[in-house]
């Protein structure tokens, strides 16, 4: 008990910063939620090209400039090669579209004039090939199945204008969801950081030469004693991981309750744990407050950009992620993004969850029987 | 008499260079061993391997009876240490920090109040207690180290340098305190570079020097090793060479210096030999200032043995 008691009393008298570090690490996993809020709704888009057209504006080169302006949008943009270059580079267009001199003729006897285009190799160039492809192959269908031009331009707009509908089943909130993924993700910086701060922190009083030397010739067990100070640690952590909770509910609302939520902090709370024990680990090489703060910035930063807290994993190198799998935070950040794109919890889902947690959990034992093991060198030197 | 420690040819090495040569010792129930020697000598490195703080070389330390090792928590609870640097907590208050530390060695919650109140009067911080450690003097901070060191009220205690920069007033409530503890039947191996806390303290004295025992025994015991017997100190100016060589002379003389206008006569024997001295100046009309006479210093000990100042 006394042991507790002591770390209680120690933790009071570094209360100012610990708050101070917690209030700030709160107040930007708030600021990152609502920032870069990508929502998951879906929404059709047009790509921007430019049509240089050397042949008459009449007949079907009419026709086929009428359909691209309904499907596409159509910049002005001076037609010299320089200007027409720089459109591209900086993504004024993606896509730019020479029409041949006599093209519509051509197409209509038969031949098979060829349309020049330039493209940035982007979605939406690609977007606008296959919007011109589809004119191509729809009008090469109906020509010369009538002499009447009018009534072949009829046909051919009549197929191209038919558009399939679509229904979105889910009853998901997905950017409500995607806000509370978010949220959670960026726990795992602010878990990593307020951990290492604050155990480093306290423990530093308890690791420092004299006092560690005189709890050496203590009648207590080394391990003991360090579970005695894991559980006091965790027991400020879990505080934390309230505060961060309770945090959530205020900023993202009833949802932060849900099924969703409910899981969301569970996954949470088995992550701290793998925090406070690879705190406990850290605590035991730092020396003073300056390391701290260098082993705040290696292991919760790194780890942070390494597993997909800051950027989303989609947008990671896979060689980058193979090496997260090391680290805790990548088996966190995943079950986060597991639960967000979950949307009935079952099975499957089940099992990816416990197997995800299982590692986290792992890893806090491994760290755990490591600072016993660093605890242990250090008794007997 | 009983063994509470045996130590039988320790041996410690730091890369090749012996920190302690082959140490061979015991401590008896009761008694208060002074391990004394000049900085560097290798004491607080036989505190340190004693307690299985420090791997050795060699040897075999046993601790009532048993060997000592890092995992020896039942010997541990015997076991009381201060050590030369002040450990303890700065957040917490006088009473909190021994109360701590206490508690690495006592569950019950009411027994360790009162262990702690025991020890809070032993060293005199009474009125203190709620005081934080940046509040205290020097002194005062060197007796609540002492008291958390002492206060689960251990059977062997292990003081290492107790009094390093502490105000005569402090100095003299920590030996008052030490001779407590012994009278509670506590047996105590007192580390120190002060002779004369030694003299006062102990009764056994093991002198170190470069990690070898260079002597021990008694107190005076160890006087005996030195040449001279009594030394004479006179402050006076009136004196010459012709003087000296008389003096020199001078039945059971062993050396005569004069220096500063302070004359020290070292005789072999402790026989008449402030009468003879006194007589001798009288006789030449000697004016002086002051004249006393002291027994041999372990510092003359050392200085006998080693040809070095013990304060070098």
């Amino acid at each position: 008990m006394i042991i507790y008691k002591t770390f209680f009393k120690v933790l009071n008298k570094c209360k100012f910063p610990v708050i101070l570090y917690t209030v700030l690490l709160l107040f930007f996993a708030g600021f990152n939620m609502s920032s870069n809020d990508k929502s998951m709704d879906f929404t059709a888009e047009k790509p921007e090209i430019m049509v240089i057209n050397h042949d008459k504006e009449e007949g079907l080169t009419k026709n086929f400039i009428e359909y691209l302006k309904q499907n596409t949008v159509i910049k002005d943009i001076n037609n010299d090669e320089e200007s027409i270059k720089d459109a591209l580079f900086y993504r004024d267009v993606q896509y730019i579209i020479y029409i041949p001199e006599n093209f519509g003729e051509k197409f209509l006897d038969g031949k098979n004039p060829q349309i020049e285009v330039k493209s940035t190799s982007d979605y939406l160039s690609t977007l606008a090939n296959m919007i011109v492809e589809r004119y191509m192959k729809v009008a090469k269908n109906y020509v010369g199945s009538t002499s009447d031009n009018e009534e072949l331009f009829s046909k051919i707009n009549e197929t191209l204008g038919k558009k399939a509908e679509v229904e979105v089943t889910s009853k998901m909130d997905t950017s409500t969801i995607s806000r509370l993924t978010r949220y959670f993700n960026f726990s795992a910086y602010s878990f990593i950081a307020i951990s290492i701060y604050v155990i480093c922190t306290i423990m530093l009083k308890f690791n420092e030469d004299k006092i560690a030397k005189r709890t050496a010739i203590g009648s207590i067990d080394y391990k003991k004693i360090n579970l005695k100070l894991l559980i006091a640690n965790s027991g400020f952590c879990f505080a934390i991981w309230g505060i961060y909770f309770i945090f959530a509910r205020i900023l993202i609302g009833e949802i932060a309750f849900s099924e969703y939520g409910l899981y969301y902090a569970l996954n949470s709370l088995i992550f701290v744990l793998s925090t406070v024990t690879l705190a406990f680990l850290v605590s035991k090489f730092v020396k003073n407050k300056n390391t701290i703060t260098a082993f705040v910035n290696i292991i919760g930063l790194g780890s942070s950009f390494l597993c997909g807290v800051f950027v989303p994993m989609e947008f990671i190198p896979d060689f980058v992620l193979k090496i997260a799998h090391v680290l805790p935070a990548y088996w966190f950040v995943s079950n986060n993004e597991l639960i967000g794109s979950t949307e009935v919890f079952a099975g499957e889902f089940f099992k990816n969850f416990c197997i995800n947690g299982a590692v986290v959990l792992g890893f806090a034992l491994v760290f755990f029987i490591a600072t016993n093991i660093v605890s242990k060198k250090k008794v007997e030197k | 008499m009983e063994n509470i420690v045996e130590v039988k040819n320790l041996t410690k090495e730091y890369k090749k260079k012996k920190a302690i040569d082959d140490l061979s010792f015991d401590v008896y129930k009761g008694e208060i061993l002074g391990f004394l020697g000049p900085n560097g000598s290798g004491k607080s490195t036989t505190i340190n391997c004693i307690l299985a703080l420090l791997n050795f070389s060699k040897g075999k330390i046993k601790i009532f009876g048993k060997e000592m090792k890092p995992n020896s928590y039942d010997l541990k609870k015997k076991i009381g240490v201060v050590f030369q640097d002040v450990a303890v907590f700065e957040e917490l208050t006088v009473f909190e920090n021994i109360d701590y530390f206490c508690g690495l060695y006592i569950d019950d919650k009411n027994t360790r109040k009162k262990y702690v109140e025991d020890a809070i009067n032993l060293v005199g911080l009474q009125e203190f207690k709620k005081y934080y450690p940046k509040q205290l003097s020097g002194g005062l901070l060197r007796r609540l180290n002492i008291a958390c060191g002492i206060s689960h009220k251990p059977q062997l205690i292990f003081l290492d340098e107790p009094t390093v920069a502490v105000d005569p007033q402090s100095r003299n409530n920590i030996l008052d305190g030490i001779k407590k503890l012994r009278a509670e039947g506590a047996t105590i191996v007192y580390t120190t570079h002060y002779m004369e806390e030694v003299e006062i303290l102990c009764d056994r004295v093991i002198i170190l020097d470069k990690g070898k025992i260079i002597a021990s025994g008694t107190n005076d015991e160890l006087k005996d090793l030195a040449n001279i017997k009594e030394r004479i100190t006179v402050e006076t100016k009136d004196l010459d060479n012709n003087h000296l060589n008389e003096i020199t002379q001078l039945p059971e003389v062993f050396e005569a210096l004069y220096e500063d206008g302070i004359l020290k006569i070292s005789y072999k024997n402790e026989k008449n030999n402030l009468e003879n001295v006194i007589d001798y100046l009288k006789s030449n009309q000697i004016k002086y200032r002051k004249i006393y006479s002291e027994r041999p210093t372990l510092n003359d000990v050392f200085l006998e043995l080693t040809g070095k100042e013990l304060r070098d």
